[in-house]
C-alpha cells in the first residue's frame, strides 16, 4: 500500500488535507484528498502512465486537467456500475473509488498489444478498408472482430445499471454557461438585476481558470474574489447555481440541454436520488463563458507520459497542490504558457529549460527563465524525446540547429488557446477565423446567445472580468430588466497571443495530432495525398476528431498541419461541424425514468385489476394492456381460447372493449358532419339506432371501422379500433377544425369516461336483464340488433347499451362511467355464472371475428379499399365524402385487385400461417404465380380445424377454388379451399334472436 | 355481493396508499392527495354560441367562461379553458355524474357537455418540493411570474397527457390524467417525489 502521495506539495491548493481518502486503481491503493480529481491523485502518487491508446496501445498519461482530456480514459467503478472511458481529469475523487486502466492485456505495464505500433507504418488512415477487402464474407465474421477486439477502449458493464437517472426542466432568464471570471461577472451583473439566472458549471468548484491560476484581483487573490462571487450569487433566490452540470447541446427556441452529474462523486447514490439528471433549460437568453482548451505542439512522441499542457501543468500546480514531475521543460510558443515556468519555480520543481517555440523574441519568456533559474532557449523546438512509459529527457534544437539534451519527468507544451466556439454552432453556426489569436471565434449565434471572456477569444482576465459583466448586464436588460453600471477591476496578469507553430518541421518519432484515435501527422499526409484535402474528409479518412473527445485538443492542430502539407492559408482550410454532446452523455441519462416497465406508459383497462385476479395472460395492443386469454388450471394458451370460444357459441362470454376509441360527436350538423367523414350515411340514422361504418382515407384506402350510434338528434357516439383511436380523433378535428369550419359540431374523446363490455352469446340477453335496471325493456321486440340508448344498470348507475356484435351471436356491449367499471365486470361474472359466462379475451375475440369473416387489424392494412374487404356496398352513391373520388380510381376498383376471401384447409389436419402466399394449384412457387396471402388465421373451436381469411387477386369469383398456401419461411405448403369470408351463420340469424 | 348497487372505484386504489414514503427526514416536503368524486365534464360551445353560452354560464353559475388557459372559479363550479371554445368543468358540489347533467339541463343548445367524472384521476401535489417535483415531468415553467394563481395548462408528464391547473394555493397544483394511465403516472411521480420524500394523504 502506498499513500505517501510523494508529488503533493506541502501546502496550497484547494484540496482538504484533514481528510485523506483512499481509492483503487489497478489493484493498487493509494490515497488523495478531498477537493481531488483522480487525476491530480493518480499525479500526486507519482503515476504518470493511466492507459493505453486506442490503436497503437501506446502508453498514455495524463495531458489536461479538464474535460478535453483525450489520454487518460479509465474504467471507473466496478460490476453493474462499471463505466468504461471515464476521463480521469474529470473524476471527482471520493473515497473507495476503484478505477481500472483499460485497452492493455494482460496489463498497463506489459501490453502484449503494444506490438501493434512496429506496424505502425501500415496501420495508417485508411489501413483497414483498403487491406481486409477480400473475400468479402470474411469482413463481418473475421477482420471486423479481430480488429474491434485489438483496437478498443474500455468495457461496458453487460449488466443493467442499478441507478435510477431522471429528466427535468428549467426554465429562466439569463443562462450563464461556465463559471470562470467570465461567467461570475455574468452571472453576478444579471441576477443584481433581479433576473431569473441559471449558473452552470462542470466543474464540481466554481471559479474556472481563476482555480489554476496565481492572479490577483483588485489586488487581492483571485480566488477570494470567487468565494466573494459564489457568496453574493448564493445571496439571489432567482440564481440557480448547477455544478457538476455540463451544458452540451443548444437547441431551438432557446432550448439548452444539460447533463447534471447529481451524484457520481460518490460511490452509490443516497437512497432515493438519481445517479444523473438530464436538464432541458429554457432561456430567454444565454450568455456563453466556456472559456478557452489549450492546444498541444505537434512533435515527435509527444503523447509520452508526462508530457502534459502547460495550463494543465498550472492547475496541478496551483488547485491540487500536485507537482506532476520534479525536472521540467516548459515548450510553448506564448507568453501565457511561459508562466507555467515561474510557477513550477514557485513549487520547488526544477525548471531544467525553457524552450520559446515562438516566431518572435519574447522579453517575457526571459524573464520568466531568468526568475526560475532556467536555461532559455529562444527560437528552439523539442526534436526528439526519450522514454517510453514516461518522458525522461528531451532533445532541444536551438535556432542554431545546435540540439543538446537534457533529462527531465515533465513537459509543459502549449500552442496557444482554442475557444470553446462548440455550443455557438450547434444550430449551424460556422465559427470564423481570427488571423489575431491564430484561432476559430464565434461567429453567427445562435438566437439569444452572447459571448464572453476567453470563448469569444478575449483571453485577458480584465477582458473575460469587463466582458462577462457587460455580456451578462446586456442579456438582462434584453430580458426587460435594469441593471447597475458596469465596474472596473485591476488585474495581475495579462498576455498577448502570439502566433503558434502548430508543429516542429523535424523531428524524430511519430508525432500525435489526435492522441486518443492514433490520428499523427504521418496520417494526414497520407490523407492528403490520397486527395483528402477538406478538414470533413480528412476527419472521415483519419479519423481525426471522430474519438470519445471529439478532437477537443486535436482538430486545430489537424487543420494546420493539412493547411501546410497543402500549402493552404490556415483561415481558408475551415474546420469540422461541432454537433452535441459536448462531452459523451451516457445513454441511461437519455433515458431516464423511461427503462423496463417505464419504458412507455401503459393504459390499463377498467377491468385490469380484475382480469390480473383471474390470471389473465395480457398482451400489449397500442398503448393498452389487454387480456389475451384467461388459462384455468392445467390449460394450455390454445385450450383457453378454444374454451373462450366455445363459451360464447354455446353460452355467454364477457369482453372488456373498453379501448375501443369512444368520441362524442355533438352540434346540430353532427349528422351532417358524418355524412362527409364516413362512406356511408350517418344523418338518417334513427336516434336509438347503431351502425356499422367506414371511413376512408382521402387517397380512397381505408382508414378504419366501427359503428356509431346515434344517442340523441344532436348527439352520435362513435367508436373506433383501439390501435386507430388517436388516428381517427385527429382526423375528425382536422376535419372539423381545417376542412369545414362551418358546421355546427363538437367533439371529444370520452374513450376513458366509458368502461364498456361485450356480453356475447345465446345467453347475453339473460345476463344483460340481470344488469340493466327492469325500467328498460331488452326484449328482442324493444331492443332488436343495432339498438342502441342510455339505460340505467345496477339500480341507477347510468349506462349505455349497444346491441352489437363482432362475434355473431346474440350481443350486447354495456358501458358505465369507467369508476364503476371494475365493479361492473364482477357484477356482470357475478349474475352470469348461472348462465355459464366466462371472460374471453383478445385472442378469443379474433377467433370469433375470423370464423365470422370480419377483417380486423390484419386486413385494415392502410392498403385495402372498402371493395377489397368486401364492403364496396357501404360507399354511398348519393352524397359526397372524403375518398369518395380517389376510391373511384381505376386501380382502386380493378376487379383483379386482391379481395377479401375465406380459407380452409383441403386437409383439415393441416395448419394455416398468416402471410402464406397464395398460388394456384400446380403452379410453381414463384413471384409471378402470387395472386395474393393469408391475412389472419385462427384455430376454430366451432368447426374443428384451422381456418382463414386472405385478399386474393378476383376472390369472390374462385370460392371453391383450391390453391396452395405456400409459406417458404416456414416450409409450409398447405392446400387450401377460397370460400366465403363468413363460416359462421352467414345468415345472421344468431345475433338477431 | 348481494348489493345491488355498484360501488366505484379509484384508478389509484391500492396503490395510492396513504402514509409516508421514501426520504423521511422533517416535514414532508411533497404531499400528494387523490381528489376524488369530483364532478368533471368538457364543455365545448356550439357554434355561433359564445355570447349567449357566457351569459347562461354566468346567469347559471356566476362565474365568466375563461377565454384562456386559465382558471374561473364560481361558487359551486370551477371553469378551465384548454382549447378556443373548450372548457374542463370541475366541481366538488355537483358531484361525478352529476355535473354533466347539471350543465347538459342549464347549457342547452349553447354546448355540447361530455361527463369525463369517470374517466380523469385527479391528483392535488403540493408542499415545498411540489413544482421541483413537477419540473421532472412537465415542460412549462411552472415560477408565479409565469403560472401566477389561476393559470391552468395541457401539457404532457412522461408521455401522459396532463390537464394542470393552480386553484387556490400557491403551492399547490391539480392535476387531471386519463383514468387508464393512472398507475403509469403514479409510477413516474413517486419516482420523482423519492429524493424529497412524498405524503400520501388519504383521498378526499
Amino acid at each position: 500500500m502506498s499513500t505517501s502521495q510523494p508529488n503533493r506539495l506541502a501546502e496550497g491548493g484547494l484540496i482538504d488535507r484533514t481528510q485523506k481518502l483512499r481509492f483503487r486503481f489497478d489493484g493498487r491503493t493509494l490515497a488523495g484528498y478531498p477537493g481531488d480529481t483522480l487525476a491530480s491523485a493518480l499525479l500526486a502518487n507519482g503515476i504518470r502512465l493511466v492507459g493505453r491508446s486506442f490503436k497503437y496501445h501506446r502508453p498514455r498519461g495524463i495531458l489536461s486537467a479538464g474535460s478535453e482530456e483525450p489520454n487518460a480514459l479509465v474504467e471507473l467503478r466496478t460490476g453493474a456500475r462499471r463505466e468504461p472511458n471515464t476521463r480521469a481529469t474529470t473524476v471527482e475523487l471520493y473515497g473507495g473509488l476503484d478505477a481500472a486502466s483499460q485497452n492493455r492485456w494482460p496489463s498497463l505495464h506489459f501490453d502484449l498489444l503494444a506490438a501493434n505500433q512496429l506496424f505502425a507504418p501500415i496501420f495508417g488512415a485508411g489501413f483497414y478498408y483498403k487491406t481486409f477487402m477480400w473475400p468479402a464474407s470474411f469482413w463481418e465474421k473475421i477482420y471486423e472482430p479481430a480488429i474491434r477486439r485489438a483496437a478498443g477502449l474500455g468495457r461496458a458493464a453487460g449488466a443493467p445499471d442499478p441507478d435510477h437517472y431522471e429528466k427535468a426542466n428549467a426554465f429562466c432568464d439569463v443562462l450563464v454557461i461556465g463559471a470562470g471570471p467570465a461567467g461570475l461577472s455574468a452571472a453576478l451583473a444579471a441576477a443584481r438585476s433581479g433576473a431569473r439566472v441559471i449558473l452552470a458549471e462542470e466543474d464540481f468548484r466554481l471559479g474556472g481558470r481563476l482555480l489554476s491560476e496565481r492572479y490577483d484581483i483588485d489586488g487581492r487573490p483571485a480566488r477570494d474574489w470567487v468565494k466573494a462571487a459564489e457568496a453574493e450569487i448564493a445571496s439571489f433566490p432567482d440564481c440557480r447555481v448547477m455544478t457538476r452540470t455540463t451544458v452540451f447541446g443548444v437547441y431551438d427556441g432557446g432550448t439548452y440541454a444539460a447533463l447534471e452529474r447529481v451524484n457520481d462523486h460518490v460511490p452509490v447514490p443516497p437512497a432515493h436520488e438519481p445517479r444523473q439528471r438530464l436538464w432541458r433549460i429554457v432561456a430567454k437568453r444565454a450568455v456563453l463563458c466556456a472559456g478557452a482548451i489549450e492546444r498541444p505542439i505537434v512533435f515527435g512522441d509527444n503523447d509520452r507520459p508526462g508530457i502534459m499542457l502547460a495550463s494543465a501543468v498550472r492547475t496541478y500546480l496551483n488547485r491540487f497542490g500536485v507537482v506532476p514531475g520534479r525536472r521540467a521543460v516548459v515548450f510553448a510558443d506564448n507568453d501565457d504558457a511561459f508562466r507555467t515556468a515561474s510557477d513550477l519555480a514557485h513549487a520547488g520543481a526544477e525548471v531544467v529549460a525553457l524552450v520559446n517555440a515562438g516566431h518572435g523574441p519574447s522579453r517575457h519568456a526571459q524573464a520568466v527563465a531568468e526568475a526560475a533559474r532556467a536555461p532559455y532557449f529562444p527560437g528552439a523546438v523539442i526534436e526528439r524525446v526519450r522514454g517510453g512509459q514516461g518522458v525522461k529527457g528531451v532533445a532541444i534544437r536551438d535556432g542554431g540547429g545546435v540540439t543538446q539534451h537534457f533529462d527531465c519527468d515533465l513537459v509543459a507544451m502549449s500552442g496557444g488557446w482554442n475557444p470553446s466556439v462548440h455550443l455557438t454552432t450547434h444550430l449551424n453556426g460556422k465559427p470564423k477565423w481570427s488571423e489575431r489569436l491564430s484561432a476559430l471565434v464565434p461567429d453567427a449565434l445562435p438566437p439569444g446567445m452572447s459571448v464572453a471572456g476567453s470563448a469569444q477569444g478575449e483571453f485577458g482576465l480584465a477582458a473575460c472580468l469587463a466582458g462577462g459583466e457587460a455580456a451578462g448586464s446586456e442579456a438582462a436588460q434584453g430580458c426587460g430588466f435594469t441593471t447597475q453600471p458596469n465596474t472596473r477591476r485591476a488585474v495581475s496578469e495579462e498576455s498577448e497571443p502570439a502566433s503558434p507553430i502548430w508543429q516542429v518541421a523535424k523531428g524524430r518519432g511519430k508525432a500525435f495530432v489526435d492522441f486518443q484515435n492514433d490520428v499523427a501527422v504521418s496520417d494526414i499526409k497520407l490523407a492528403a495525398r490520397e486527395g483528402f484535402r477538406i478538414p470533413e474528409h480528412l476527419k472521415r479518412y483519419t479519423t481525426l476528431g471522430m474519438a470519445t473527445d471529439q478532437g477537443k485538443t486535436a482538430n486545430a492542430n489537424g487543420a494546420a498541419v493539412l493547411a501546410g502539407l497543402t500549402g493552404r492559408y490556415l483561415g481558408a482550410v475551415g474546420t469540422t461541424t461541432f454537433r452535441p454532446p459536448f462531452t459523451p452523455v451516457s445513454i441511461s441519462a437519455f433515458a431516464g425514468h423511461h427503462r423496463g416497465p417505464d419504458f412507455r406508459p401503459a393504459r390499463l383497462a377498467p377491468s385490469h385489476q380484475w382480469a390480473k385476479e383471474q390470471g389473465a395472460v395480457f398482451v400489449e395492443t397500442g398503448p393498452w394492456l389487454r387480456a389475451l386469454y384467461y388459462p384455468r388450471r392445467g390449460e394450455d394458451p390454445q385450450n383457453a381460447v378454444n374454451r373462450e370460444v366455445a363459451n360464447v357459441r354455446d353460452h355467454v362470454g364477457v369482453c372488456d372493449v373498453s379501448t375501443l376509441g369512444k368520441i362524442d360527436v355533438q352540434g346540430s350538423d353532427a349528422g351532417a358532419f358524418l355524412d362527409r367523414v364516413y362512406a356511408n350515411t350517418f344523418s338518417t340514422l334513427a336516434i336509438g339506432k347503431a351502425r356499422y361504418g367506414v371511413m376512408l382515407r382521402e387517397d380512397g384506402f381505408v382508414l378504419d371501422d366501427g359503428t356509431t350510434a346515434r344517442l340523441k338528434p344532436d348527439h352520435y357516439y362513435v367508436t373506433t379500433t383501439t390501435v386507430n383511436a388517436v388516428k381517427v380523433m385527429q382526423h375528425l378535428e382536422f376535419c372539423a377544425q381545417v376542412l369545414w369550419p362551418e358546421p355546427d359540431v363538437q367533439m371529444v374523446s370520452v374513450t376513458e369516461q366509458w368502461a364498456q363490455y361485450a356480453v356475447a352469446g345465446p345467453r347475453a340477453r339473460d345476463v344483460l336483464q340481470a344488469i340493466v335496471d327492469p325500467t328498460h325493456d331488452i326484449s328482442n321486440e324493444a331492443f332488436p340488433y343495432l339498438a342502441a340508448g342510455e339505460v340505467t344498470v345496477c339500480g341507477g348507475t347510468p349506462g349505455r347499451l349497444f346491441r352489437l356484435s363482432f362475434s355473431g351471436e346474440l350481443a350486447y356491449e354495456v358501458a358505465v362511467p369507467a369508476r364503476f367499471g371494475d365493479a361492473l365486470i364482477r357484477k356482470i361474472v357475478e349474475v352470469g355464472t348461472a348462465y355459464g359466462i366466462a371472460p374471453y379475451g383478445t385472442e378469443a375475440l379474433g377467433v370469433l371475428r375470423i370464423e365470422k369473416g370480419h377483417p380486423a387489424g390484419g386486413e385494415l392494412n392502410g392498403q385495402t379499399t372498402a371493395h377489397d374487404l368486401g364492403l364496396g356496398k357501404l360507399l354511398s352513391t348519393k352524397k359526397d365524402f372524403i375518398g369518395h373520388f380517389m376510391a373511384a380510381r381505376p386501380a382502386l376498383i380493378d376487379s383483379s385487385r386482391p379481395t377479401l376471401v375465406g380459407l380452409r384447409p383441403v386437409n383439415r389436419e393441416d395448419r394455416l400461417r398468416a402471410g402464406a402466399h397464395l398460388i394456384p394449384k400446380g403452379a410453381e412457387a414463384t413471384g409471378a404465380n402470387d395472386q395474393g396471402y393469408v391475412t389472419s388465421i385462427a384455430f376454430s373451436p366451432s368447426l374443428g380445424h384451422w381456418l382463414g381469411l386472405g385478399l386474393l387477386a378476383k376472390g369472390p369469383q374462385r370460392h371453391g377454388e383450391l390453391m396452395r398456401a405456400y409459406d417458404p419461411v416456414r416450409n409450409g405448403d398447405v392446400e387450401v379451399e377460397i370460400c366465403p369470408p363468413c363460416h359462421i351463420d352467414p345468415e345472421g340469424n344468431r345475433l338477431r334472436v | 355481493m348481494s348489493d345491488r348497487t355498484l360501488h366505484h372505484l379509484s384508478a389509484l386504489a391500492g396503490i395510492a396508499v396513504p402514509g409516508r414514503y421514501d426520504k423521511d427526514e422533517g416535514e414532508p416536503s411533497v404531499v400528494i392527495t387523490e381528489l376524488t368524486g369530483l364532478g368533471l365534464a368538457t364543455v365545448a360551445c356550439r357554434k355561433g354560441q359564445a355570447s349567449a353560452l357566457s351569459a347562461a354560464v354566468r346567469k347559471a353559475y356566476g362565474v365568466d367562461l375563461p377565454a384562456s388557459s386559465r382558471v374561473a372559479q364560481g361558487a359551486a363550479i370551477s371553469f378551465i379553458g384548454y382549447g378556443p371554445g373548450q372548457w374542463l368543468a370541475v366541481s366538488v358540489a355537483l358531484a361525478n355524474e352529476a355535473l354533466a347533467v347539471d350543465l347538459a339541463a342549464k347549457l342547452q343548445g349553447l354546448a355540447s357537455v361530455s361527463d369525463q367524472s369517470g374517466g380523469r384521476t385527479v391528483l392535488r401535489i403540493g408542499g415545498s418540493r411540489a413544482r421541483d417535483v413537477l419540473a421532472k415531468g412537465l415542460p412549462i415553467d411552472l415560477d408565479p411570474r409565469a403560472f401566477p394563481l389561476g393559470s391552468a395548462a395541457t401539457s404532457a408528464i412522461s408521455h401522459i397527457g396532463v390537464q394542470l391547473w393552480q386553484a387556490d394555493d400557491t403551492r399547490s397544483y391539480d392535476i387531471a390524467i386519463f383514468r387508464s394511465l393512472s398507475e403509469s403516472f403514479w409510477r413516474w411521480l413517486t419516482a420523482s417525489a423519492a429524493e424529497f420524500g412524498y405524503e400520501v394523504t388519504p383521498a378526499r
